[in-house]
């Protein structure tokens, strides 16, 4: 599994970065874009335990991740769009008209 | 010349064999949201009539080939199709019969509530159906990848759902929560994912199941991976501390979505979890016990606790809705034990079911009230019982459920989580089984303190105008009361009907 | 010549090829065209917007739900690639399910169409 262990920590780095990203920033846009560092991340670690593995399951499981990943970006501008038109420079801290 | 691409394996293609019958109410599924979809795209706004009773009709065509599967297949032979990535047992089976009737009543709350908003109505019921049609594939999924896509199919209408009324800042708000915390689990639990694939080298739950039980006791990626995983699904059925989005959620969608959101995707979200702790890694309890132990206790006491202080009958239904999650977590926390895994599966599908029926008729008397208020302050329901007494009576018959009050169904729900708590015979079953009990007494006192708003006090400005209840919410309230006795004064006959089992999966 | 190297003369052939097309049809319409240069025409073009004002004018929001859709059908895209390249071993089978694929997603687009989405101003 040595050849791929780099691989496996930048993945985790990336993942850790998108997390982290998405807790601390509060632009919508900024926190989307933190969600798409965590699936790439999930996707490279994915490709690197599937070319381990000498499995094509890993290398199936990213086209998944990637095409519902698109769909998931194509929801999330509508949103986040519908939001802009309202508000210019929203923030997640602005959207706060209800309690939580 | 194309040497080289000649030397890639060139394995020869068997077509799969396919199993219609077993696939049969996911394609009728599929076949009904083209079929609103073509309509909306021929008609345009001329449909808009119709969309609402094709999308009631496809879900009850759904049931047909759901009832003639359940008499062919039975806990000793389940089909198994793909390899084993999708398994249609009488497990799988009730869920999908429970996620289609759920969205039946969805659609029947929704009928004049979106009819008389000014928002798109084909796109309402197609998204609605898209969701559904995820549901129902999750319970038959026993694929990592399936149950990925599940998850998504079932996820992305649903943001879209709750952030319907676009032009209303609480409604946006209320979908980009939804969107984001939404996407960060399904993130996290890819995650977990992956690594359990690297881990076992396999996307298959069986496969996982015989590689994890495999492994040695302290392996941190299968640690990482299981808690991963189990924490991704953890924020779609909102348990504490992952269920903030829960109460701004239900508030600013439609209310008919919230009620959907509160059961149709919590209950996907339970199927998901017992596929994997059922399936995946029932040998590594070690690990997922006292993760969701943790889970419970906090989701009833911190939802109940919370609810409590409540003004608006939504919000209320949300802290509710995350503490009786906590309920439907604690058979799990048990599942480990082979004395009583299979009572705790049955426990929680029961539990589900109750739930879906209470839960979604309080949520239809708030929209049948809302007609009149035209809100859900809990202040806005006093003396209810004096221009509604019929939705009054449905009201208390759905909260002395969620309370579980005998002889009501969600009673005999409460009791079993007693029953398989108790037949672990360990501390730790004990110690929740008691905190189980605390927070029962806890909820009866918000619930009851509506109920008594409703029974005695007076209307505010005396107006005692009645409230004109359309056919559809009153089917929908008959459905639910009715289910709703029907699981508390018969509980045997619900009993065998759930009592299912996964450990005879292949 | 190795066979390694003779495969990468394919790829010569085809791109030379790829290359001189355009070329060819580049020229055939400067050849065949009238050509009335007026200042006008000399601005440069972008999409139908005036090229003035500063590098960091915000873009039309038309543009955004062109874009979407090009998301959306380009990563989809990627599931028919693999399909290709085994088409035959597939046979009708593959053939079917593609086609059942595609329908649905035709349906998408066709949705868009009908809602006018596709519609410029």
């Amino acid at each position: 599994m040595d050849d791929s262990v780099a691989y496996l920590i930048l993945a985790a780095v990336v993942f850790s970065i998108g997390a982290v990203g998405l807790m601390v920033r509060r632009n919508p846009l900024v926190m989307f874009m933190c969600v798409e560092l965590m699936l790439n991340a999930v996707n490279l670690t994915f490709v690197s335990f599937g070319d381990d593995l000498g499995d094509l399951g890993g290398q199936l499981s990213v086209f998944f991740v990637l095409v519902v990943a698109a769909a998931e970006v194509v929801v999330g501008l509508a949103i986040i769009v519908a939001i802009m038109r309202r508000r210019p420079r929203a923030t997640a801290d602005d959207l706060s008209a209800l309690r939580g | 010349m194309l040497d080289l691409l000649a030397q890639l394996p060139q394995a020869t293609f068997d077509r799969p064999p396919i199993d219609w019958h077993a696939l049969a109410p996911e394609l009728v599924l599929l076949g009904f949201g083209v079929l609103v979809t073509l309509v909306d795209i021929v008609f345009l706004e001329r449909g808009r009539a119709m969309v609402s009773a094709l999308a009631g009709v496809g879900l009850l065509a759904t049931v047909v080939p759901l009832l003639t599967l359940w008499n062919e297949v039975d806990t000793a032979s389940p089909r198994v199709l793909f390899d084993g990535a999708y398994v249609v047992d009488r497990y799988s089976l009730v869920m999908k019969i429970v996620f289609v009737l759920v969205g039946y009543v969805v659609i029947l709350l929704s009928t004049n509530y979106i009819a008389e908003g000014d928002y798109w109505e084909s796109e309402y019921y197609g998204l609605l159906l898209s969701s559904i049609m995820g549901m129902v594939v999750m319970a038959s999924a026993r694929d990592l990848i399936s149950i990925f896509v599940a998850l998504e199919l079932l996820s992305i209408p649903a943001y879209l759902l709750a952030a319907w009324r676009k032009r209303d800042p609480r409604g946006n708000e209320a979908g980009i929560k939804y969107y984001l915390m939404g996407v960060f689990a399904s993130a996290v639990m890819l995650y977990g994912m992956s690594l359990l694939y690297g881990v076992t080298g396999s996307t298959l739950l069986t496969d996982i199941a015989v590689a994890v039980a495999d492994a040695p006791q302290f392996d941190a990626a299968i640690a990482l991976g299981i808690v991963f995983v189990v924490v991704g699904f953890a924020f779609k059925i909102s348990a504490v501390p992952f269920h903030h989005w829960a109460p701004d959620t239900y508030e600013g969608a439609p209310t008919p979505v919230a009620g959907f959101l509160a059961v149709a995707s919590k209950a996907a979200g339970f199927v998901a979890l017992m596929n994997l702790v059922f399936v995946a890694f029932p040998d590594r309890h070690d690990v997922y016990q006292p993760l969701i132990w943790v889970m419970a206790v906090l989701s009833m006491t911190v939802g109940n606790l919370l609810a409590l202080r409540q003004t608006n009958m939504v919000r209320l239904l949300a802290y509710s809705g995350v503490a009786q999650t906590g309920f439907m977590l604690a058979p799990l926390t048990v599942a480990g034990d082979p004395g009583v895994s299979d009572l705790a599966l049955s426990t929680t599908v029961n539990y589900l079911a109750i739930y879906a029926a209470m839960n979604l008729g309080a949520f239809a008397v708030v929209i049948a009230l809302a007609r009149k208020t035209g809100s859900a302050e809990i202040d806005d329901l006093k003396g209810a019982f004096q221009y509604a007494p019929g939705l009054t009576v449905a009201m208390t018959v759905f909260l002395f459920s969620l309370a579980g009050i005998p002889p009501i169904g969600g009673w005999f729900a409460k009791f079993n989580v007693f029953r398989s708590l108790a037949g672990a015979e360990t501390t730790w079953a004990y110690i929740l089984a008691v905190i189980v009990a605390v927070n029962s007494v806890i909820a009866l006192y918000y619930y009851a303190s509506v109920a008594r708003k409703m029974w005695a006090d007076e209307a505010p400005d005396g107006n005692l105008a009645p409230v004109h209840v359309p056919p559809s919410l009153v089917a929908a309230l008959a459905i639910t009361v009715a289910v709703t006795l029907v699981f508390g004064f018969f509980p045997g006959t619900v009993g065998d009907f759930t009592d299912v089992s996964l450990l005879a999966s292949p | 010549m190795s066979d390694f190297l003779r495969t990468y003369l394919v790829v010569a052939i085809f791109g030379g090829l790829g290359v001189m097309l355009v070329g060819v049809f580049v020229m055939l319409g400067a050849a065949l065209r009238p050509n009335h240069p007026t200042a006008e025409r000399r601005l440069t073009y972008e999409s139908g917007v005036d090229a003035t004002g500063d590098m960091w004018s915000q873009s039309n929001i038309r543009y955004y739900v062109f874009a979407l859709l090009f998301v959306m059908f380009d990563v989809e895209a990627v599931f028919i690639f693999p399909w290709a390249t085994r088409l035959e071993a597939y046979g009708t089978f593959g053939l079917v399910e593609m086609a059942i694929f595609i329908f649905i997603l035709v349906l998408g687009l066709a949705y868009a169409w009908r809602k006018g989405v596709l519609r410029w101003i």
